[in-house]
């Protein structure tokens, strides 16, 4: 097991991009190549060390074997984990945007709120953010029709706009509250809301299953009322309660499923 | 408004000039010069005969460097580029912003600079019709020509836009009132609709006003296309329209030969911007299956669509391209202005023929005053007040030729037709100096690193 702890000494106030630092290139760094390397900052490279106290502690044999800890504000660094494969990244503070991007595998855990585009086009692997994301959790790239299509993003905190954009595959589950346009395009893949939505969730999905437990405030007309269910179990997970469920986007001749607690809800009754 | 007599002192008249104001890029302009100035225009609306006539007016004419007390000071050209050469040369972070009111051909030696010193290139799409090419590049686009409307549209729509005001000829000239082909009654052949929530005065001169609440457009465009699939909507009232209307509105869509939609910032910019325009979109490709619908953004600056269209063709993105890497990346969020300066990144920021200082959001323009501004455009504006250096350009379509692209894609050559006051240059002089002084710097920095 390599841990190799990364602790902010300066912030940058034009972001770092770690893209090229994930546990699938620098499992066999030493300490000397961390601090060989140079980090890209805007059009430029700067020394690593420019900004972190660096330490390595351990050999890894593989990607899988490494565990990096970046201690600090990362709330300038973009690209955390963008990409990796395997291996384990724990960000204590914040994580800017493209955290989790393009991930295969492994796990990032966030303990502070991460910034947009978290989890984009995530493939596999978990992504786990204490607090809170903004807009774009795992959306696609502007244009294409295929979001996050596999892994579990599991959010603490609320979420922005537009959460699983175009999403086709895997599972986004959030705790606290989400804002417009959740599961926005979706064609697979599963949404669990804990908290309260404000609008519009859903809005031109083709397929795929969206699950709210707090209060909607307004529903798409494209969603059909489809009947009550009780303890449904959807993507094989069972939830208890009554929930109203809509089949939709019908605008989009859409075959998803939208379950909204029946109990919070009842102006939709 | 008092009654103006016509203009019959001038030497000579400059005929089918194109007008560099909004995006409909009016090409039937005469320019009545005497002196070597414009003094009548003819054919214009208000907007794009005052910007050329009164031309003059607060004009930047020679080049300025901010001194160590912050006022601004006159300068030789030498100074200013060079001054503006070393800041460039020198910043981790540029913004190249602007080049909506400039000729493509500056934008070829601006693409130039920008790959050299790896800046974002970025124009007013970001705080315009950014979310409308996000739309179109999930989408798709039907897209027709103005003349196609002209000769052919039975039924008009103008979603959150108000041509009467801010593109006066839109209506005169192409779509609403003119005779086409097959519309020889003019606007006794057509439907005019406007979608706004404000009664504005392209609401009051439509056959149909619907006003539905404030960021209620994505909810209103579904319903619509609910009804476009069969289905009876639930709700009595959806975004504050009743049901009945829209099935109305739906069916009447449904029945016309040729449908042109127009919409502005009133769909980019409320709640669910890029999802509005992609929503409107969709609701065309459905309305395709029974008539013709067409759609077209109302662009705001006569060429925001050229450096749109000529930055996807050349960079294969439209707008907020970041060379930083070396290589042409695009995000929104990451790599738009706004956001780089309202996250305090940009540490270089050149203005060419736009106004920040006017238009951008207050974080982001506090950020500009802490920072070195480079700016190029011909009229003094809340911009030059930030600015630390001042290069002063020229009025494309008028003192230079150009070319630009219309609201619909078409690309119109600008003619020149007086000439410039002395002390200025042209843009696209300017920026390929910039670059070539650019690279001279860089070319000694790479020289002293292999030493």
């Amino acid at each position: 097991m390599k841990i190799i702890t990364l602790t902010l000494k300066k912030k940058s106030q034009i972001a770092l991009e770690f893209d090229e630092l994930i546990p699938d290139k620098v499992f066999n760094w030493e300490k000397a190549d961390f601090e060989n390397y140079q980090v890209p900052v805007g059009n430029r490279r700067f020394p690593l060390t420019d900004y972190f106290d660096i330490e390595v502690e351990g050999d890894a044999a593989s990607p899988e074997e490494v565990k990096m800890i970046l201690d600090g504000d990362f709330g300038r660094v973009k690209y955390i984990g963008c990409k990796m494969s395997a291996g384990e990244i724990i960000v204590n503070g914040d994580a800017d945007l493209h955290c989790g991007a393009e991930m295969k595998g492994g796990k990032i855990t966030v303990h502070g709120d991460a910034e947009s585009y978290a989890g984009r086009e995530m493939k596999g692997g978990e992504l786990e953010i204490m607090g809170s994301t903004r807009e774009f959790c795992g959306c696609s790239y502007i244009g294409d029709w295929r979001g996050m299509s596999g892994g579990k993003i599991t959010l603490h905190g609320n979420a922005g706009k537009q959460l699983g954009e175009c999403l086709s595959g895997g599972e986004i589950f959030v705790k606290g509250d989400c804002d417009i346009l959740a599961g926005i395009h979706m064609n697979k893949g599963f949404i669990q809301i804990d908290g309260d939505v404000t609008r519009w969730p859903g809005g031109q999905m083709k397929n795929g299953n969206i699950l709210i437990k707090g209060k909607l405030g307004i529903l798409l007309e494209g969603f059909v009322y489809d009947s009550i269910v009780v303890d449904p179990e959807i993507d094989g997970k069972s939830f208890s309660g009554k929930y109203i469920k809509y089949n939709g986007d019908i605008a989009v001749n859409g075959k998803g499923s939208l379950y909204l607690n029946a109990e919070k809800n009842r102006e939709y009754l | 408004m008092a009654y103006e007599p016509p203009v019959t002192d001038y030497d000579e008249i400059v005929e089918n000039g194109t007008c560099a104001f909004c995006g409909c890029n009016c090409d039937d302009l005469d320019f009545l010069i005497k002196d070597g100035h414009v003094v009548g225009v003819r054919h214009a609306c208000r907007l794009g005969a005052s910007k050329v006539m009164e031309d003059m007016d607060q004009r930047l004419l020679v080049p300025m460097v901010r001194d160590e007390n912050g006022e601004l000071q006159e300068v030789d050209w030498d100074t200013a580029l060079d001054k503006a050469a070393e800041l460039i040369a020198g910043s981790v972070r540029p913004i190249f912003y602007g080049w909506s009111e400039t000729s493509i051909e500056t934008m070829k030696h601006g693409i130039h600079l920008g790959e050299l010193v790896g800046a974002v290139l970025d124009n007013q799409a970001t705080i315009c019709h950014g979310p409308s090419l996000q739309a179109v590049q999930n989408v798709g686009y039907p897209v027709a020509t103005l003349g196609e409307v002209k000769n052919r549209a039975d039924m008009i729509v103008y979603t959150g836009s108000n041509p009467m005001n801010s593109h006066p000829r839109h209506m005169a000239r192409y779509s609403t009132f003119p005779r086409g082909w097959f519309r020889q009654r003019g606007r006794f052949d057509r439907t005019v609709v406007t979608m706004d929530p404000k009664y504005s005065d392209t609401a009051k001169m439509s056959d149909i006003w619907i006003g539905f609440e404030q960021n209620g457009d994505y909810g209103f465009y579904n319903a619509i296309r609910a009804a476009l699939r069969g289905k009876e909507i639930d709700q009595d009232f959806v975004s504050g329209i009743p049901k009945e209307d829209i099935m109305e509105l739906a069916e009447a869509m449904k029945n016309v030969q040729f449908g042109a939609l127009y919409f502005g910032l009133g769909l980019t910019h409320t709640l669910s911007k890029q999802r509005n325009i992609d929503m409107a979109i969709e609701m065309l490709t459905d309305l395709n299956k029974y008539t013709k619908w067409v759609l077209t953004p109302m662009r705001g600056h006569f060429n925001v669509n050229g450096f749109n269209i000529f930055m996807a063709l050349e960079m294969g993105f439209p707008y907020g391209v970041d060379f930083a890497r070396g290589y042409p990346r695009y995000m929104n969020g990451e790599t738009n202005t706004i956001d780089l300066l309202t996250r305090k990144e940009c540490d270089v920021f050149m203005v060419i023929a736009a106004d920040p200082g006017a238009h951008y959001p207050g974080g982001a323009v506090k950020h500009l005053a802490e920072i070195p501004v480079i700016q190029v455009d011909i009229h003094w504006g809340p911009s030059t007040e930030i600015a630390d250096v001042v290069l002063p350009g020229s009025f494309i379509g008028l003192e230079c030729a150009g070319t630009s692209y219309r609201m619909d894609g078409v690309p119109i050559y600008m003619k020149k037709a007086i000439d410039k006051p002395e002390t200025c240059r042209d843009d696209e002089w300017i920026i390929q100096e910039l670059h070539e002084r650019v690279k001279k710097i860089k070319a000694k920095e790479a020289a002293v690193a292999s030493k």
